[in-house]
């Protein structure tokens, strides 16, 4: 055990003698890496801070039945009945809430935005609605059930807009999913290109110890022992590439979030992106370690097969 | 301890290195391997420490079979051996006694350990105060008894030495065979060769080589005696 701490001591050693041997060399490397790295972090970084959002929208999508405008409020509230027998006969779990115009208008008039249109106006617009919030509805199949649904509510006396947010709901989920993929994939591809960095990064070290490996093996040193230098000079360089990227991309969400947060507020929104977690940080470090370990691996037993 | 048993070497598109060579090294003999280049001393030497493997016939040191020997099995049998080889290969950017405690290190010996064995091995090649100079610094001599520190200071079972007298001038050859000559007396089973006449002139058993084929290996070491029949 103490001969094998020994051996890591004496490659952790050799690893930064490579780092000080040519440390702007190293530096352009770490930049290199972090650049592909922080691509793929910045993508997580939004989808992580999208997802929350779209799951909770996802979750309980919305029908909106805005009533005739002259509809009696007793005919407007009978008609809670005949929109739960649709529901009940459509199987549908949903929570039927009446919203009478003059709520509606206190609504609209608290919020900051809209409160001087509201008051420019004579006399309430807005008629009285029901709300139906249904539960549990993320699948496809399911949101084409709630079209039909709708199209049956649609022809209920009294009624006269029916407005179904799962077809922004869907395209949103689309949208996310189509993004989720385009990360993975560019995760895929940069991933390769880190690898590929510390392979040639680590191929010039060897390069560079071409008489030292030839007379370690020599004198009896296993290729494991060969190996542990080169692997620690490619894990300090994915752990500090990492570090960079996840740095920076937590340097550029202030002056964004700036811009996030304008657009937000016409929306009467308080969106800002956050950084990612500690575990979700954690994750990344550990991953772009095991893309140097990997880089360099796949390098020292390169060379060791040829030169065998 | 060393047996080669019918042993050839050919080389992809060449002819044979060595042609159905058998003799047998006993613990503790010194041996020199003597023939003018090409002769195949050289990869003689290399099969010994798996640097080669035989194309046919068997190779055994320590009763292992090199040719079968599985590939990470390799560094424990070169743990066992002191190379010493014509060009010197020490690191150049390091001193004396970094290259010295490099098969410590490999060990897994302390640093401590290391150095104090490293200088050691260098105050015994009479090299004490070149311990921290750097090898460009020293003779071409002086850096063979380097490398010749650096192959005996894990104390192996077996040094194989390739024209470690090659280049050097008289002075400084005497005191490399010198050397050699101390460890085998500890006990350091050798296999040396040299086409230098001199010292073949007063070794005890030569093994001669020409063109791959061995042309005497006698007179072998009996256990029997303890002394060259």
């Amino acid at each position: 055990m103490k001969n094998w701490l020994r051996q890591h001591r004496f490659a952790i050693s050799v690893a930064f003698a490579h780092l000080r041997a040519a440390p702007a060399g190293f530096a352009f490397n770490v930049l290199v890496v972090a650049i592909a790295l922080a691509l793929p972090i910045a993508g997580l970084t939004l989808l992580e801070n999208v997802r929350p959002l779209s799951e909770q929208l996802a979750v309980e999508p919305e029908i909106s039945l805005f009533l005739q405008l002259d509809l009696p409020r007793t005919q407007a509230l009978a008609l809670e009945k005949p929109i739960a027998g649709l529901l009940s006969t459509a199987k549908v779990n949903a929570k039927i809430n009446f919203v009478p115009r003059e709520q509606a208008l206190s609504s609209l008039q608290n919020r900051g935005a809209l409160a001087d249109v509201m008051a420019t106006l004579g006399q309430n617009p807005l008629p009285d609605s029901y709300v139906l919030r249904l539960a549990n509805y993320q699948s496809a199949q399911a949101a084409q059930h709630i079209d039909q649904l709708t199209e049956q509510i649609r022809t209920l006396p009294g009624v006269e807009t029916v407005q179904v947010d799962s077809a922004w709901v869907k395209r949103l989920a689309a949208l996310l999913n189509i993004l989720r993929y385009a990360l993975l994939f560019l995760a895929i591809t940069l991933s390769v290109v880190v690898v590929v960095v510390v392979f040639n990064t680590v191929r010039l070290q060897v390069f560079t110890q071409i008489a030292e490996i030839e007379i370690s093996k020599l004198i009896g040193a296993t290729d494991a022992f060969i190996h542990r230098p080169f692997l620690y000079s490619g894990a300090l360089l994915g752990l500090l590439s990492g570090g960079v990227a996840l740095g920076s991309v937590a340097l550029l969400l202030p002056p964004f979030n700036k811009l996030i947060a304008q657009f937000a507020h016409l929306y009467a929104s308080e969106f800002q992106l956050q950084t990612l977690g500690l575990l979700a940080s954690t994750i990344l470090l550990s991953t772009s370690v095991v893309l140097g370990l990997l880089g360099a691996w796949l390098s020292v037993r390169r060379h060791l097969a040829r030169s065998a | 301890m060393i047996e080669f048993q019918q042993v050839s070497k050919q080389y992809p598109g060449a002819g044979y290195a060595l042609r159905e060579i058998s003799f047998t090294v006993a613990r503790g003999e010194l041996v020199f391997l003597a023939g003018p280049s090409g002769a195949g001393k050289s990869t003689l030497l290399k099969m010994i420490a798996a640097i080669e493997r035989p194309s046919q016939g068997k190779v055994l040191v320590n009763q292992q079979d090199i040719g079968k020997l599985p590939s990470h099995s390799i560094p424990f049998l070169r743990r066992n051996i002191g190379l010493i080889l014509q060009q010197q290969r020490l690191l150049e950017d390091r001193s004396n006694l970094a290259n010295v405690m490099l098969p410590l290190i490999v060990l897994g010996a302390s640093r401590q350990d290391a150095k104090q064995r490293a200088r050691a091995a260098l105050e015994r090649l009479g090299l004490g105060d070149k311990v921290d100079a750097m090898p460009q610094a020293l003779s071409g001599g002086e850096q063979q008894r380097v490398s010749i520190a650096r192959a005996i200071v894990n104390r192996p079972q077996i040094i194989l030495a390739d024209e470690p007298t090659a280049n050097l001038d008289r002075q400084a050859a005497q005191k490399v065979m010198d050397a050699l000559h101390t460890f085998h007396a500890a006990g350091v089973t050798c296999l040396i060769s040299t086409h230098d006449e001199q010292i073949l002139a007063s070794a005890a058993r030569v093994i001669h080589l020409q063109a791959g084929q061995l042309l005497s290996a006698a007179p072998e070491f009996t256990a029997e005696n303890g002394s060259h029949a």
